[in-house]
């Protein structure tokens, strides 16, 4: 070797290249075997069906019954945007303020796969979480839920409906409870398009296609619900179908739409813009319908009755309920039990129904009087709302009835391989193509 | 006759009026009307917005596209939704201030550090170092939010995301601007004072205390204000690095808002935002004005040019 | 033999060291550059090792479940085939999207490139007694929030905000106009005023440079103002010009949140959009991260440039 090269800076740059070649030498063994789809837990989760009923697996043990409501926690929610009532809450930490709790917000989400992704890499160790049932068997696949110990949620069996006693998604109750209820329909301005006319319509899905409110339709940034409306549209009633020419009907009618009338994604589409005249017709959750009076100035009488929901008259569309789960690394899972329980208690669930507009599935409850009774948010807002009952009689389609179920189109979690073409169809209707 | 009288009266005046316009544009040492109404009226653009959504947040009504003043309801009178009394607002501010102060002094040593070593040092690897410091300049900041996030989610996943995923993000992300400023300094000030210090007989180190460093401070000062000024409102680096809802600063409760039906309380915490901003902005042109008495580069004008 | 005594204590008041960085100057050869290490050392891990992850989950692999990313880190085993998929869509129905990304871009930098000459111009050289005042008005925006910027915008754009009271006021539209409902106008006027006291101040110092004996000479030479303007300011301004379109037009690619803000449609979606969404889905990890590939692609260019347009006033005064 050259004398040259043994000079000392030479001699550094060779040993430190080499102190760092060395930890990638052994990494190098370990990559010897091509990296491949090696999970924990396991790779395949029970699809769920209303006639095929799913026992998920237990994850370890639920905690304990004499487990002691942890001391100073901050308690973490992950849940929709505007979903709960900051006043309920506002209770709940009160209640609680023995032991010390803090609250510092909400984490929140738009769409579920932005939640679940938010679970999922940890970004949010939240104590409480609240999914849809097409994404529960994934997250008990994948580890992410822990069982919940039914005896400190007593509310549960007292107050719900017989309905949910033991659900087909989840039997016994083992990682979920049910949060709301809410059907699918079409929501839109009654000032501009009359109940008859949409009443009377052979296809009133179809008016999300019209070209005559061109600019003025509104869908939600969730893929599941928008083209479940386009299968409703075609009269497909399987809302999980994986079929090439169904799932060929929905692409061609979501990129007709964009061509037809322009549509805008947003999330408040129903709850909001609805009422504020930026759309005259919308895909609507019954819930979003419901709770639009408190967003919609000046609040008054007539103001109220401008925002309609259509749902089919034999109660055969999309239904569904939400659910509140623990997630596995929840950092307080007594205090999350404690708060289940009080969320489902039935004086909680209906003052937060009054602000949400998701009725609780409360066996207390009684559906009809809904439409002329007040909730509490209504009586709050007195000084600068006019008064409005829980549902206003003007939209009677968007109360949610036990006999719903049975006869309803229930989304449930579909395979991978289904779930990515339904992805791509969306990503394409996303990125506006067609104009 | 009375036509040719006609046209001898008519004639000068329309041509002088022609002319009026030419010279008006062939006069060199006019004022420059149509420039300053541009920037005036480009200066009331800029800063009506903000007037406009300063005085909403002092709305009596739930409205925020009409101002109806006046009333501190959103302030601190409503008991859930009021700045004073909505955690997720006291929370989202107190989280913005922690993310500017922290990453201020983090990466204004760090980027001053650099700024001296890169100025004297010549060389491949120098060129080499130089190289990454200018891409994370210029790199735009999604691809550096996302990359980050990335690395915390696969690589490095013992920092969780949350406030120290976004410190060390707003860091790299921030590192560089006082580099770029400091040299830009360092490019004016030369060797010439360095060296006469060493001439009479102070030692590398003592030189740069005495010498280099005091005369860096309008420098420093600068890029100090600049990090905490362009930290504060950052949104893309903190929202992809967030966690749990304590760690989203109000950047991202703004936007979280905005696309939903924000009260004016909303607009309220960004007033009291930029109220915190203008404070500390005001108190670093005071240490700058007093840092560079007798030096040439004091004054606006000057700092301006630093950006 | 007086010459020599003098000279030999002055030879050792100055000691030898190793061999220097600068020839007058005694610093040891690490001195300097171990100034640079703390920063380099930060950079590595949090600068170049991230971008290299992008790159390993670009071209990863899926898990089954969630069909979120697994990173390889080894380039052996890399596969083409998340890239080939989104390559293959931005062909086609991305193609839109990226189209409306350059346009919005290019006609908003044009924007923010008249507008700020002017103003710049303007302060630099009719500036006067009122000089600082103008420069804190112009610098403050840096100092409020872009977001805070943004809402008062959706604020007075609102059906019934100002923007659309002024309007009908003025009789120039007859029913009111919604501008946050998916116009591109909106979008791009959001972009301008977003970015443009980034480009105004460069342009400010730069222009701010330029000599005015040179002007005067024009003038001298005979030129009315307007030659003046094209045969000498611009020509000189050109660096700066090309430095500020850049500054600007850079951050301008990557936006997301401007038009999410302005706008909600999917036909003002750009490339920034792409890769919001798909990090904010489950099962689109990799999309995003050959999005965030293309993205650098796609301004690789203008990047190189303004890093030595950047190196190159560091150097050279």
């Amino acid at each position: 070797m050259d004398p040259k090269d043994l000079s000392r800076r030479n001699f550094l740059i060779r040993a430190g290249a080499t102190a760092a070649a060395i930890p990638t030498l052994s990494a190098i063994l370990d990559a010897c075997t091509k990296p491949g789809a090696t999970i924990s837990g396991s790779s395949a989760f029970q699809i769920a069906r209303p006639d095929n009923p799913v026992t998920l697996p237990m994850n370890g043990e639920p905690i304990a019954t004499d487990t002691p409501i942890e001391q100073g926690a901050t308690l973490e929610i992950l849940n929709w945007s505007v979903y709960m009532w900051k006043y309920v809450l506002n209770q709940f930490i009160q209640q609680q303020s023995g032991n010390g709790i803090k609250f510092s917000g909400i984490s929140t989400f738009n769409n579920m796969d932005e939640g679940v992704q938010k679970l999922q890499s940890g970004k949010v160790k939240a104590d409480v979480f609240f999914p849809t049932i097409d994404v529960l068997g994934k997250l008990v696949a994948a580890d992410l839920l822990q069982p919940l110990n039914h005896d400190l949620i007593p509310a549960l069996q007292q107050d719900n409906w017989a309905a949910f006693q033991n659900p087909y998604y989840d039997q016994e109750w083992r990682y979920s409870v049910p949060y709301t209820i809410y059907t699918t329909g079409i929501g839109y301005r009654r000032d501009i398009i009359h109940d008859d006319v949409i009443h009377g319509m052979d296809n009133p899905w179809s008016i999300l296609w019209d070209p005559q409110y061109k600019g003025q339709i509104g869908v939600y940034p969730s893929y599941r619900d928008v083209m479940a409306i386009a299968l409703m549209k075609n009269g497909i009633t399987d809302l999980n179908t994986g079929q090439d020419a169904d799932l060929e009907k929905v692409r061609t009618d979501l990129l007709a739409m964009i061509d037809a009338t322009s549509p805008l994604i947003a999330y408040d589409a129903a709850y909001n813009k609805l009422p504020k005249g930026k759309f005259a017709a919308v895909t609507a959750w019954s819930g979003d319908i419901v709770a639009a009076w408190g967003y919609n100035p000046p609040y008054t009488q007539s103001a109220y009755q401008n925002v309609g929901y259509w749902f089919p008259a034999d109660r055969k569309g999309p239904i569904d309920n939400d659910l509140i789960a623990i997630p596995k690394n929840a950092e307080h899972p007594r205090l999350a039990h404690e708060f289940i329980n009080y969320w489902i208690a039935f004086k909680n669930a209906m003052n937060n129904f009054s602000w949400n507009g998701y009725q609780p599935p409360q066996t207390k409850a009684d559906v009809n009087a809904l439409t002329h009774e007040q909730g509490l948010y209504s009586k709050q807002s007195s000084s600068w709302a006019a008064p409005t009952p829980y549902v206003g009689p003007w939209q009677p389609d968007a109360a949610v009835r036990e006999s719903d179920f049975p006869i309803g189109y229930r989304e449930g979690p579909l395979p991978a391989d289904v779930d990515d073409r339904w992805h791509e169809i969306w990503s394409e209707f996303q990125a506006g193509v067609g104009q | 006759m009375s036509e040719s009288v006609l046209t001898a009266r008519t004639e000068p005046i329309s041509r002088a009026r022609r002319g009026f316009v030419r010279r008006w544009l062939g006069n060199p040492w006019r004022k420059p009307t149509i420039l300053a109404t541009v920037t005036w009226v480009y200066l009331a653009w800029s800063l009506i917005p903000l007037v406009v959504a300063i005085a909403v947040s002092f709305n009596v009504s739930r409205s925020i596209s009409s101002v109806n003043p006046f009333s501190l309801h959103w302030w601190w009178s409503d008991p859930i939704d009021s700045l004073y009394h909505d955690p997720e607002l006291h929370t989202a501010v107190i989280q913005s201030l922690k993310l500017s102060v922290t990453t201020m002094v983090i990466a204004v040593p760090l980027g001053v550090a650099f700024a001296l070593g890169i100025d004297r040092w010549h060389g491949r690897p120098a060129t080499g170092v130089n190289f990454v410091m200018l891409l994370s300049f210029v790199m735009p900041e999604i691809i550096l939010g996302l990359s980050l996030f990335f690395v915390f989610s696969f690589v490095l996943k013992s920092v969780p995301l949350g406030t120290p995923a976004q410190i060390l993000g707003l860091v790299t992300f921030q590192i560089s601007y006082p580099v770029i400023i400091v040299r830009a300094r360092l490019l004016t000030i030369g060797k010439d004072y360095e060296e006469a210090a060493m001439d009479l007989g102070a030692t590398p180190k003592q030189s740069i205390r005495a010498v280099l460093l005091p005369m860096l401070y309008p420098a420093i000062l600068a890029s100090a204000a600049i990090v905490f000024a362009d930290t504060i409102d950052d949104f893309v680096t903190v929202r992809y690095l967030s966690g749990p809802a304590s760690s989203e600063p109000l950047s991202v409760k703004i936007y979280g808002a905005a696309r939903a039906e924000p009260t004016p309380a909303v607009n309220a915490a960004a007033t009291f935002m930029l109220l915190a901003t203008l404070i500390v902005a005001a108190l670093a042109y005071i240490l700058y004005r007093v840092v560079t008495k007798g030096q040439r580069g004091g004054g606006v004008t000057d700092l301006a040019t630093q950006f | 033999m007086s010459v020599s005594s003098e000279a030999q204590p002055v030879r050792r008041r100055r000691p030898r060291r190793a061999r220097a960085v600068d020839e007058r100057v005694h610093y040891s050869r690490w001195f300097w550059p171990s100034f640079t290490i703390p920063a380099t050392i930060w950079l590595a891990i949090l600068f170049i090792l991230p971008l290299y992850t992008v790159v390993s989950i670009a071209f990863g692999t899926v898990d089954p479940i969630f069909r979120n990313a697994l990173p390889v880190y080894e380039p052996w085993w890399w596969s083409g085939e998340q890239f080939g998929r989104v390559l293959h869509d931005s062909f086609g129905f991305y193609r839109n999207v990226y189209i409306h990304t350059f346009e919005y871009v290019i006609v908003a930098s044009a924007i923010c490139l008249v507008l700020s000459y002017a103003v710049a111009y303007y302060v630099a050289r009719y500036g006067g007694k009122r000089k600082a005042l103008l420069l804190v008005l112009l610098i403050a925006p840096f100092f409020i929030s872009y977001l805070m910027r943004m809402l008062a915008w959706i604020n007075l754009l609102d059906t019934n905000g100002y923007v659309n009271k002024v309007m009908s006021f003025l009789h120039l539209t007859s029913h009111p106009v919604d501008w946050l409902g998916g116009r591109p106008f909106t979008v791009v006027m959001g972009l301008v005023y977003g970015y443009i006291p980034y480009m105004i101040l460069p342009l400010y110092a730069f222009l701010d440079r330029i000599d005015p004996n040179l002007l005067e000479a024009g003038r001298d030479l005979g030129a009315g103002p307007a030659r003046t303007f094209f045969r000498v300011t611009l020509p000189l301004s050109r660096p700066g010009i090309l430095a500020a379109l850049v500054i600007v037009s850079l951050p301008m690619f990557g936006d997301y949140y401007t038009q999410n803000l302005l706008s909600g449609s999917p036909k003002t979606t750009m490339l920034g959009n792409l890769i919001d969404e798909a990090v904010n889905s489950t099962g689109q990890g990799p999309k995003a991260a050959v999005f965030v590939l293309i993205l650098m692609i796609l301004v690789l260019i203008p990047m190189l440039y303004y890093m030595r347009s950047t190196a190159r006033s560091l150097t050279t005064r």
